[in-house]
């Protein structure tokens, strides 16, 4: 017995020192961005926004004097090679946080993030499955969901035109589908009409149909889900030509200056949903801090689009959770990094987003922008919008 | 140089394994797949089951184009086919993953052969047609049939167990990945050289001429289809419990060019073609990945501009291929051994 006990405790002695060094390993973000393939237009920001929250924490000390690592892999916006570059950093950096490129990705990984790899988790999605930490605490949405979007939508449109016939157009993807059913609801609730619902591929150019129904059932307002620009352009375009007056709005993906610049002088006609503030509005203080950050590193970008806001925004709040879960008992482990992402309340990110309070971890608020066709930017056209 | 080795009947010209070289080889190349899980990481086992599941496919593909000369856009869709009949059975019916498999195989092998009528008809360009409307019309019930398919939410999967053991891991995955694939090669190897292989291959050279010798087309084409259909459920229902979700956008029109892709650049009419062409697909892009990596090593930045253009790079391979060598990975194979085979007087 004596002999056992001397064992255990030898061996407890040999690796505690070596339990402890792998508790206090560097803090590690590893990302998988869409580089190439058709998402590359967010994931090309996306990484460099990440490598900026990451270079700056640095600069100003890292997590508590530790350097915190990033690495990042292109999964080309197609799941297979997501998840493999998912598992290939993974087994070669052994991160603390992860962030994924796509819908499909996580939920293919989420119940293996939850049973196996146990690390804190986001993704360029804003699906409502990333977002309930009941099911799955290690994955969260560093905006609101799709259906929330929808919810800051429909507030405005009720308070605008109470009683309003409502269109949903969307794409016929998983994520153009996803927030409908959820969208319907809110829309029973505050007593908005839905009269219509369009489907139409992704970049579809003959949309007469779908124009004419939304004209037929007298639609007051059509909310664009699951597209980029277009057919949002030509639908808006069009619309004009078959004396459909109704207002068009979209949310995240689409409030972006490229649709204003392919609507070019209609681009007032669109009013985007949005959870982030945009690159030109200077005179927050963290959107300057971007701006001067980003004129000294690539002095010949002059705008940084949604996908950066929202990496960035992700980025501060890894860091943040680091820096949290670094002063707890045992420092980085699994346990204490969910911890101390749920314990971030008021958070200022500057003016990015009002303080970030997580909830369900995700943060439900945004905010109602308008196309301006003379300045080919986004006008706030409401104050923050919560859903919680 | 390997003396003595002739052949003086069509029986041993026929043989799988022609020499005791060819046997040994082959042991210690399972040797070498046995204890691969032991030496390998996580991301390299779930490459590896990524390539088997990709090898099941491409010898089905390959069975129905490569050696029944019947062209097919629909591959991707008969995976599917597979992917959510096992996915169905075990959620909703409590059909064990074991049981699924098979039955999964046999309800694409019913669809395959469903799709496969057109062929009696038509052929070439006007089979793909017909192969291609297939692939779309089954994508639409896939997103549409909600009450059976969850619609694009999807179904999530238990992983398949043998009582408490439960195969969630890439390590223990890898051997049913290896069992189906082991099971699924010896089966097509089989085949090409019973009198059903010899059919397939008399249709592709010459449907009418091998009418004429009394081979019934009508058999034999729906039989290429059935098997082909077969291997693609297999192939769906393993990748299904691999990555325990299915949705509708798993399985894009894209994937049926890439199986394509992968009997092309193995070799067609070439069961180890189908296995080097699955390897080449799947490999090549993660090689090309690491090389990325070392350049982010070394020249930090440089990434950026190295990245997108692998792709570039990956499109050449290919188009290289089919070019210098347009009977695939397969011949060069051949060549290989050839060269050995008469080695050190080889000319």
């Amino acid at each position: 017995m004596k002999k056992i006990l001397f064992c255990l405790f030898s061996i407890v002695a040999f690796l505690g020192p070596f339990s402890i060094a792998l508790a206090q390993k560097a803090p590690t973000i590893c990302a998988i961005h869409p580089f190439t393939g058709r998402f590359a237009f967010a994931g090309i920001e996306g990484s460099a926004a990440m490598q900026d929250v990451v270079d700056m924490a640095n600069e100003a000390g890292g997590v508590n004097g530790k350097k915190i690592l990033y690495y990042w892999a292109d999964g080309e916006y197609k799941d297979d090679v997501g998840i493999a570059a998912f598992k290939r950093l993974h087994a070669q950096y052994g991160p603390q946080v992860m962030f994924g490129q796509s819908t499909g990705m996580t939920k293919a990984l989420g119940p293996e993030i939850k049973s196996r790899y146990k690390v804190l988790y986001s993704a360029y999605t804003m699906t409502s499955e990333a977002a309930n930490p009941k099911e799955n605490p290690y994955l969260f949405i560093a905006a609101p969901t799709y259906a929330e979007q929808f919810g800051v939508l429909l507030k405005y449109i009720a308070k605008e035109k109470p009683g309003a016939n409502i269109a949903f157009f969307y794409s016929d993807t998983e994520f153009g589908r996803e927030p409908i059913a959820a969208a319907k609801e809110m829309c029973k609730k505050m007593g908005l009409n839905v009269v219509a619902e369009e489907v139409s591929q992704v970049g579809g150019v003959d949309l007469t149909t779908q124009i004419l129904d939304m004209k037929a059932k007298k639609t007051d307002y059509c909310i664009f889900q699951g597209f980029v620009s277009n057919p949002i352009a030509a639908v808006i375009k069009q619309s004009k030509d078959y004396g459909l007056n109704a207002k068009f709005m979209g949310t995240f993906w689409s409030t972006e200056k490229q649709l204003l610049n392919e609507l070019g002088p209609l681009a007032g006609e669109y009013v985007g949903v949005s959870a982030y503030s945009f690159s030109y509005q200077s005179d927050l203080p963290m959107v300057k801090k971007i701006m001067d950050w980003t004129k000294k590193k690539y002095p010949t970008i002059e705008y940084r689009s949604q996908s950066y806001m929202q990496n960035f925004v992700t980025g501060l709040l890894f860091v943040e959770t680091f820096k949290r879960a670094d002063k707890m008992k045992g420092g980085l482990t699994e346990g204490n990094m969910v911890k101390a992402f749920q314990s971030i309340k008021n958070f200022d990110v500057g003016g990015l987003m009002p303080p970030i309070t997580i909830k369900d971890n995700s943060i439900p608020v945004g905010r109602v922008y308008r196309g301006n066709a003379k300045t080919m930017r986004f006008d706030p056209i409401s104050d923050w919008i919560r859903m919680d | 140089m390997r003396c003595g080795d002739f052949k003086e009947n069509y029986i041993k010209d026929e043989e799988i394994f022609p020499s005791s070289l060819a046997k040994f080889s082959l042991a210690i190349f399972l040797v070498f797949l046995a204890l691969f899980p032991f030496i390998a990481n996580a991301h390299m086992l779930y490459i590896a089951n990524m390539i088997g599941f990709a090898i099941i496919g491409a010898i089905g593909l390959n069975l129905l184009t490569g050696f029944t000369g019947q062209i097919s856009l629909g591959h991707a869709a008969f995976i599917g086919i597979g992917a959510y009949t096992s996915a169905i059975l075990i959620t909703r019916c409590g059909v064990p993953f074991w049981a699924s498999v098979p039955l999964a195989g046999l309800v694409s092998a019913l669809a395959g052969m469903v799709i496969g009528i057109p062929s009696l008809r038509v052929k070439g360009l006007y089979l793909c047609i017909a192969t291609l409307a297939a692939q779309f019309i089954l994508g639409f019930v896939f997103v549409r049939w909600e009450s059976m398919t969850k619609g694009i939410t999807g179904i999530h999967i238990p992983p398949p167990a043998i009582g408490d053991l439960a195969f969630d891991t890439e390590k223990t995955f890898y051997w049913i990945t290896l069992f189906f694939v082991l099971l699924g090669v010896g089966y097509a190897r089989n085949l090409i050289r019973s009198k059903m292989g010899r059919a397939f291959v008399a249709i592709r050279d010459r449907d009418l001429a091998a009418e004429i010798m009394g081979i019934n087309l009508f058999r034999y084409k729906l039989s290429a289809f059935a098997i082909s259909s077969f291997y693609a459920g297999v192939a769906g229902a393993l990748w299904v419990s691999f990555l325990k979700v299915v949705t509708p956008e798993h399985f894009p029109f894209m994937l049926c060019i890439q199986y394509l892709a992968m009997v092309i650049v193995g070799g067609l009419g070439s069961v180890i073609g189908s296995i080097f062409g699955a390897v080449f697909m799947t490999l090549v892009p993660e090689l090309l990945n690491v090389l990325s990596d070392v350049v982010k090593a070394y020249q930090p930045g440089m990434e950026k501009l190295i990245i997108p253009f692998k792709q570039v790079v990956f499109g050449f391979l290919i188009v290289g291929f089919l070019i210098f060598e347009p009977r695939g990975l397969a011949e060069i194979w051949n060549r290989v051994k050839r060269f050995f085979t008469l080695w050190p007087f080889s000319y």
